[in-house]
């Protein structure tokens, strides 16, 4: 016990003198939250449309305006012929294009059903997709009230309205799905590297032999080595949780202590994964490689960037052995679902489960490196 | 020019006996690439939603028949109360829950039914996408509606997608990851390059031979060129023949602005390998800076139009996201004139470059 | 030697795959005897360091360090020796005392002792006044001094030395062995590599290693005697060379 308190102080020593490296686990996090968070807003908003009138009439002005007094569409340029528009998308000047044809008004007056053509520049998928279902929303909803303004026989049809309310988050603030999932990232970003960093290191200097003849024993060593900067993903995470409160407003609707329970998992993960790393790399450099490597997936697959629910059946199974994620249901779970323990015993005790392996795995893996010529 | 060579070939020799970064730095973009192109979908398919049928009569059965066959929505879950909404939106079972209310048939009799529609919005980028859904879903159903009457909808919007019919998202990350790859491994790479000399004490003995800083910069970059542009094609290659990524315009072209990139890189990577004191230092710091950014700031998902006035600014001044810009606009639609990103790339090079190069020159002073 | 040795092995060998790189060892030190564990690079000399010092498990054989036996009462071993490796493993970003500190807490001292220990080892190895200085500023004569006094802070019975005077200027190497007689007076086992043949002289007795094994163990005179050399260098030379 007092050779673990030993080794610990030694490793905060280190630390503290390294200005260059507290710079770049403290202040650089925190900043990157900041101005990453202001980005990560899936709400679509500024949507150029272009517009192609062939009808010119009341009604087709009708339509037409509809699209720029919406929150998610800004006007964009108006072609005067088919080529014209066409060349507007294909120069990228608006991301979707509106055309009513000719003889619109008099179509619809004849019960003829026209149809509004709604071209989408599909290169961006990021909105295309959105986009086209937005533009085909206020269509559908301009001739609904077309319909009920020119009461007569559709009037008295019998119809469904729907009343829409968003659980959780009625506002629909992305900001408050996003900024969890930005926290969790870089958390896992500073353990992982760091702790694959810091045994190598100490290889690559040769202090390691001198420490491996010591009575240290190698659980102790592991448990040493990974607990600055467990101590310090544990500040950042509530450093940025508090950060998260008080500036975007992100609720706390569970208990803090799930959360705490929720973070000791997967800190036990990431560390003993980076110390994995470290054990199995001869350079620093072939550490953070190694941990670079598989960093990247996680956070590919983690839900964040990209839905799960699409993935193929395979891929999805892949997210299931990927610790971020489970951090991720966790922390997105009690912050703003008001998730308990029982709801998320499943995804703790997984991230137990793995993070047991891991360390484990660097125990032995240190055990062996000591007898190692 | 032979020295630049001398101290190329060395720095070759480092980079192929380290075989394990070597395979991170070859394979990792080539996995990436497989990996993402098949699994990367961003489109809403196959929703998840929950069904409570409080009226449990003809008409609600209509319409409960509707929501299934509508092709969008693959699960219909059947919930027998409130209180299994909530569990099943915490425990992330359901997306949404289309509730029909007791009475249901009676009202629609009478002229106007509602039914509810409660969505998880926690997640909210689907979100608003699966409200609109399902009211899109309600909405066939009126149409059907006005139909057994006899009458028409009065008009209706007819939908096209240019460049990429079937939103096939590979089209549209693969040139992201590009971006991403390059910009990650050059980075990166070259900013442990000179720091790794740095602190084994063997930059000063190169020193102390006739090579100056600037061809000892030279050299040590060079390899990392090759292995970008390596990099580079076996993504792009890969984008092609696997996802069928379209290349409508130029490889040249292409070709010369992946170059002007991976300068930039480089440029960067040295840029924080003079500031940095310490390896461990230099590869968290690049790492940092490359990676979240360019996946959050440079338009490779999140669309820079919806940000904030400000961070838009933000987003232009990174290289990615005029690089993105090129790049998609070569290979999805066949253009060739970029004046605008030409220009921003072309400063932000000469300016890394500049900065990198002063930096060295203090640091070795 | 009525007393157990300090050091003892009998026939220890270690193999890497089909390299055999030590090749049965023999050898008896007594308690307090300092001891030269001398070979050409590449002899053997730090395999078999390793080996008794608990960092390599033998091949085959045995030995016994302090009364614990090798490869089996590794944690008993490792509190009883202390060891300075060649390369003087030092955290350079750490100051004299937090080192000293360091290492002697990891052997298990209390803070109470080690404060007591530092004052009584530091002006003894002529660092006091360099306490609170980062040990990556110190000359290289400093460092060696500061790195066998982290071997000695938990006063280890035995005392392993992997060349403890490379590249160091002879002033500095003559007042570094007088620290290692002291050691020897008050009881200390010292078990010592060196390239530096002059050093050879100072100790009680003297192996040389070639390709594995030992081809000579005696006094630095009696092997003098043997092979005719006028110094341990010229020993040194006719034997290797042999």
């Amino acid at each position: 016990m007092r050779a673990l308190r030993c080794l610990v102080r030694k490793e905060f020593l280190q630390l503290r003198r390294d200005t260059a490296l507290l710079r770049v686990v403290f202040v650089l996090p925190i900043f990157q939250l900041l101005v990453l968070s202001y980005a990560l807003n899936s709400d679509l908003r500024n949507v150029r449309v272009g517009t192609l009138d062939e009808d010119r009439t009341a009604l087709s002005r009708l339509v037409l305006d509809a699209f720029p007094a919406s929150d998610v569409f800004v006007a964009g340029p108006a072609a005067r012929d088919a080529a014209e528009l066409e060349a507007l998308l294909q120069a990228g000047a608006c991301d979707l294009a509106v055309r009513v044809p000719a003889g619109f008004e008099r179509d619809v007056a004849a019960g003829r059903t026209p149809s509004v053509g709604i071209d989408v520049d599909g290169t961006n998928s990021s909105l295309a997709g959105r986009g086209a279902g937005y533009a085909g929303a206020i269509v559908m909803r301009e001739a609904e009230r077309f319909a009920a303004a020119n009461a007569g026989p559709a009037a008295s049809v019998p119809r469904v309205a729907t009343v829409v309310r968003f659980l959780y988050n009625p506002e629909l603030e992305s900001r408050l799905f996003m900024v969890p999932g930005v926290i969790v990232m870089l958390v896992t970003i500073i353990s992982a590297l760091a702790t694959g960093m810091a045994v190598v290191r100490e290889k690559e200097l040769g202090t390691l032999d001198q420490v491996l003849v010591t009575p240290l024993t190698p659980l102790q060593y592991v448990v040493g080595k990974t607990l600055p900067f467990g101590l310090i993903a544990l500040v950042d995470l509530a450093l940025a949780t508090l950060f998260a409160r008080v500036w975007f407003h992100v609720p706390m609707l569970g208990s803090p202590w799930v959360l705490l329970l929720g973070v000791l998992a997967y800190l036990l993960v990431t560390l003993g994964l980076g110390l994995l790393a470290s054990a199995a790399s001869n350079t620093q450099q072939q550490a953070m490689f190694t941990v670079w490597f598989f960093l990247v997936f996680a956070i590919m697959l983690s839900g964040f960037f990209f839905p799960v629910d699409n993935m193929p059946e395979w891929a999805r199974w892949l997210t299931r052995v990927n610790p971020m994620r489970y951090f991720m249901d966790i922390v997105r779970g009690v912050l703003l679902r008001g998730a308990g323990l029982a709801d998320l015993a499943g995804e703790l005790l997984t991230l137990l489960g793995m993070g047991v392996a891991a360390f484990g795995g660097a125990v032995v893996a240190f055990r062996r490196e000591g007898v190692r010529g | 020019m032979n020295r630049i060579l001398a101290v190329a070939r060395k720095e070759f020799l480092h980079i192929l006996r380290d075989r394990r970064s070597l395979a991170v730095a070859v394979l990792m973009p080539l996995v990436m690439v497989l990996l993402y192109g098949a699994v990367i979908d961003m489109e809403l398919r196959d929703l998840r939603v929950g069904v409570l049928d409080l009226d449990g009569g003809d008409r609600s059965r209509e319409l409960l028949r509707a929501t299934t066959s509508s092709g969008f929505i693959v699960e219909a879950e059947r919930l027998h109360g409130r209180d299994e909404i909530e569990a099943g939106f915490r425990q992330g079972r359901i997306q949404a829950a289309l509730v029909v209310p007791r009475g249901y048939g009676e009202d629609l009799a009478r002229g106007e039914a509602r039914v509810q529609v409660l969505v998880d919005g926690a997640d909210a980028s689907t979100a608003a996408t699966v409200a609109n859904y399902l009211q899109a879903v309600v909405a066939l159903v009126n149409r059907d509606l006005l139909r057994d009457a006899g009458l028409a909808a009065p008009f209706g919007a007819r939908t096209r997608v240019w460049f990429n019919p079937e939103l096939v998202s590979a089209r549209f990350v693969v040139p992201g990851l590009v971006a991403l790859v390059l910009m990650m491994i050059c980075a990166l790479l070259t900013s442990i390059a000179i720091t790794r000399e740095k602190e084994a004490g063997t930059l000063e003995q190169i020193l102390t031979t006739p090579v100056t800083p600037a061809q000892v910069i030279v050299g040590k970059v060079l390899p990392y060129v090759a292995l970008g542009a390596l990099d580079c094609a076996m993504v792009l290659m890969a984008g092609k023949w696997v996802f069928g990524v379209p290349m409508a315009g130029s490889w040249w072209l292409l070709a010369a602005y992946c170059l002007l990139f991976i300068v930039i890189a480089l440029a960067l990577g040295l840029l924080i390998s003079a500031r940095s004191p310490s390896l461990r230092v230099a590869m968290m710091a690049a790492l940092m800076v490359t990676m979240l950014p360019t996946m959050i700031l440079s338009g490779f998902v999140f669309p820079i139009a919806s940000m904030p006035g400000p961070l838009q600014v933000v987003c232009r001044l990174l290289p990615a996201t005029h690089f993105l810009v090129v790049l998609r606009g070569i290979m999805l639609k066949g253009q060739s004139w970029f004046p605008l990103q030409t220009a921003a790339l072309v400063v932000m090079a000469a300016v890394l470059l500049t900065l990198a190069i002063r930096s060295f020159r203090l640091r070795l002073e | 030697m009525s007393r157990e040795a300090a050091v003892f092995a009998r026939g220890l060998t270690r193999r890497f795959g089909d390299f055999t790189a030590v090749e049965s060892l023999d050898l008896e030190v007594a308690s307090g005897e300092i001891f030269g564990f001398l070979g050409a690079n590449g002899a053997g000399k730090t395999t078999a360091i390793r080996m008794l010092c608990g960092l390599l498990p033998p091949s085959g054989g045995e030995a016994r360090v302090a009364g614990c036996r090798v490869g089996r009462d590794t944690a008993a071993l490792k509190r009883r020796i202390g060891y300075m490796s060649q390369r003087f493993s030092l955290y350079e970003d750490l100051t004299v005392l937090e080192n000293l500190e360091f290492f002697g807490g990891v052997y298990g001292l209390g803070r109470a002792e080690l404060a007591v220990r530092a004052d009584e080892l530091l002006p003894r190895l002529g660092l006091d006044a360099d306490r609170g200085r980062l040990t990556g500023s110190l000359p290289l004569g400093y460092k060696q001094r500061l790195s066998l006094g982290c071997a000695l802070a938990h006063r280890p019975q035995v005392l392993f030395l992997d060349e403890p005077t490379g590249g160091v200027d002879p002033v500095a190497r003559r007042s570094f062995w007088d620290l290692i007689y002291e050691q020897a007076a008050a009881g200390v086992t010292v078990f010592v590599t060196t390239h530096y043949m002059d050093e050879a002289e100072y100790c009680g007795r003297v192996s040389i290693m070639v390709q594995g094994k030992i081809v000579a163990l005696d006094t630095p005179s009696g092997l003098k005697a043997r092979t005719g050399g006028a110094d341990m260098q010229d020993v040194f030379l006719r034997l290797v060379d042999a």
